[in-house]
């Protein structure tokens, strides 16, 4: 398995008055090379449990492995070069840098790695390309559209040829048009070996005939796993 | 001499290392209670957060701890000017019966702190905590150093009166001996010393390229373990036979004075603060030395044993280099007179 957690619980504040229960003993498991998609309603657990497949914090209790790696036994410095060499990660407001060019942002997630600029470029152009958005390339990110703006973050996530992609709520603020045209682009991240979770309410997501699997979240906890 | 600069950095260094180090201690005794590694429970992931929150203090604390041998040095060489008798750093620490048991504690607790930062390094570069248990016992350990540091710290500063007469350095390691409290190093015969020192340093070299050439794979572990446990007994014994070489021997050459045998004056700048470089590259290359045999014993651990092997021949390298560097500085002037027939 890619993905396995064990009996996982995030409480945030613990012990302060403003404790918040996120989640509550999350067992699941995910293989790779699948497309999953977690579906709850806003204030479920679902953007946590995103966070922690995607190694941004670790749980309060429980096991998660994730690429091989435990979680929950992780150091911080260990997590985030984990996090760097599996985890692409697409935003909700898509988190693009907006007086960085195309290309600059596309290839931000190289720069602590020490890649060289010629490099980082190539990469990026070549995923620029892919994607549609090449003549974009040394556009400052706030003159693009909300559609080139996505696939920018896509190009991002991709840019370092992580294994997990994982995207929160990514369709929040496109139309039908763009949110179904970023499906498929997933569709086909999935059919080069990538594992893709999406966490989102979105019809357009949680109906779509390319995912494999829907995990639904409610108040902290797994209610659904066919 | 309380109410002076030096005595209060030296105190306020205490105080804030006996704080860190005593904050930490409550999580040393959390882990020796509750340390589960195999455990997802959340008390054990908290430990691991508190663990390196602790060893981090810890760490700068130990640092702290470590810089303040040479603080307390250069405020005895300074507290000289004021106590009657005192020429040096000797008149002042033998001005009361703490000062030279404080340094030697400062002395022996520095290779320690610096021990278990090297425990601590070793530890955090794995991703799974082999070393936490160890190094909290060891930090355990090193709490009652520091206590008995403070302590007599805090008496010798206390007892320190200008009013008190004290013997100069040339009453206390001077040949005679005298002002009723001896030479510190009666009986140490020149000759023998230089003997065991340069024949120690030649052993130290011998087996460091040993030791490197196995590591570069170019011939065959026969002794393997060995090499880093006899390293380190070398240098240990070159520590103890150098300071006393510093005293008997070099420390005359370098103040041109026969019958001056001081190993406090030479960090004075009229002597360039030759003694400085001098005891700098001695420390710290002995603590390189040592610490080659000190983390032999987790040298098997296969989550740290590629760390390990690579820090030992970085230790053994620089303890090299830093043995060539303190002999060539403290065999200068005794060359120097022997070349040049004393001119």
């Amino acid at each position: 398995m890619l993905i396995e957690l064990d009996l996982v619980t995030k409480i945030y504040n613990q012990g302060h008055a403003n404790e918040v229960r996120a989640l509550t003993d999350v067992t699941l498991a995910i293989e790779e090379n699948t497309m999953v998609c977690l579906r709850g309603a806003s204030g479920s657990g679902k953007s946590t449990l995103l966070s922690i497949i995607g190694c941004v914090f670790p749980p309060t209790s429980g096991r998660a492995a994730i690429a091989g790696k435990q979680l929950s036994r992780l150091p911080d410095r260990f997590m985030t070069i984990h996090r760097r060499q599996n985890i692409g990660f697409i935003f909700q407001q898509f988190n693009v840098l907006p007086e960085l060019t195309v290309l600059d942002n596309i290839g931000l997630p190289l720069l602590p790695l020490g890649v060289a600029p010629a490099i980082r470029k190539k990469r990026a152009t070549m995923l620029m390309e892919r994607l549609g958005i090449a003549h974009r390339a040394d556009f400052p990110a706030r003159q693009i559209s909300g559609g080139e703006l996505q696939r920018v973050a896509i190009a991002r996530a991709l840019i370092n040829n992580q294994p997990i992609i994982l995207a929160d709520e990514p369709t929040a603020h496109l139309d039908t048009r763009l949110s179904l045209e970023f499906m498929q682009i997933m569709d086909d991240l999935k059919t080069e070996g990538k594992t893709v979770i999406i966490a989102s309410h979105d019809q357009l997501i949680t109906e779509s005939p390319s995912l494999d699997r829907i995990i639904d979240v409610k108040d902290g906890r797994i209610h659904h796993v066919p | 001499m309380f109410l002076n600069p030096w005595s209060l950095n030296l105190t306020l260094c205490a105080v804030i290392v006996l704080f860190l180090v005593g904050t930490a201690a409550k999580t040393a005794v959390r882990v020796l209670l509750y340390w589960d590694p195999s455990s997802d429970s959340n008390r054990q992931i908290r430990l691991e957060a508190e663990t390196w929150l602790s060893a981090t203090l810890v760490e700068y604390a130990l640092l702290i701890q470590v810089l303040t041998l040479l603080l307390f040095v250069i405020a005895a060489d300074r507290f000289s000017q004021m106590i009657s008798g005192a020429m040096c750093a000797t008149g002042t620490l033998t001005a009361n019966a703490y000062g030279i048991p404080d340094l030697l504690i400062k002395l022996v607790g520095s290779f320690l702190y610096g021990f278990w930062i090297l425990f601590h390094r070793i530890d955090i570069s794995s991703e799974r905590y082999p070393l936490v248990r160890f190094k909290f016992i060891f930090l355990l350990g090193l709490v009652p150093v520091i206590l008995v540091d403070m302590v007599l710290q805090t008496l010798f500063l206390a007892n320190l009166k200008p009013d008190i007469i004290t013997s100069c350095c040339s009453v206390v390691f001077g040949d005679e001996g005298g002002g009723g409290r001896g030479n510190l190093l009666t009986g140490s015969d020149p000759q023998a010393t230089l003997i065991a020192f340069y024949g120690l340093a030649g052993a130290i070299i011998m087996t460091g390229i040993c030791f490197l050439w196995q590591t570069l794979g170019k011939v065959r572990r026969l002794v393997t373990g060995g090499l880093s446990g006899i390293f380190s007994l070398e240098w240990a014994g070159f520590l103890v036979v150098s300071l006393a070489a510093i005293t008997t021997v070099f420390s005359s050459y370098i103040y041109a004075m026969p019958y001056h045998h001081c190993p406090f004056c030479i960090i004075k700048s009229e002597y360039g603060c030759i003694g400085i470089f001098i005891y700098a590259a001695l420390l710290a290359g002995a603590f390189f030395g040592l610490s080659v045999g000190v983390v032999e014993p987790f040298a098997g651990m296969d989550d740290v044993a590629q760390t390990i092997r690579r820090y030992r021949r970085g230790a053994v390298l620089l303890s090299l280099v830093l043995l060539i560097i303190f002999t060539g500085l403290s065999s200068y002037h005794l060359l120097l007179y022997r070349l040049t027939g004393g001119a």
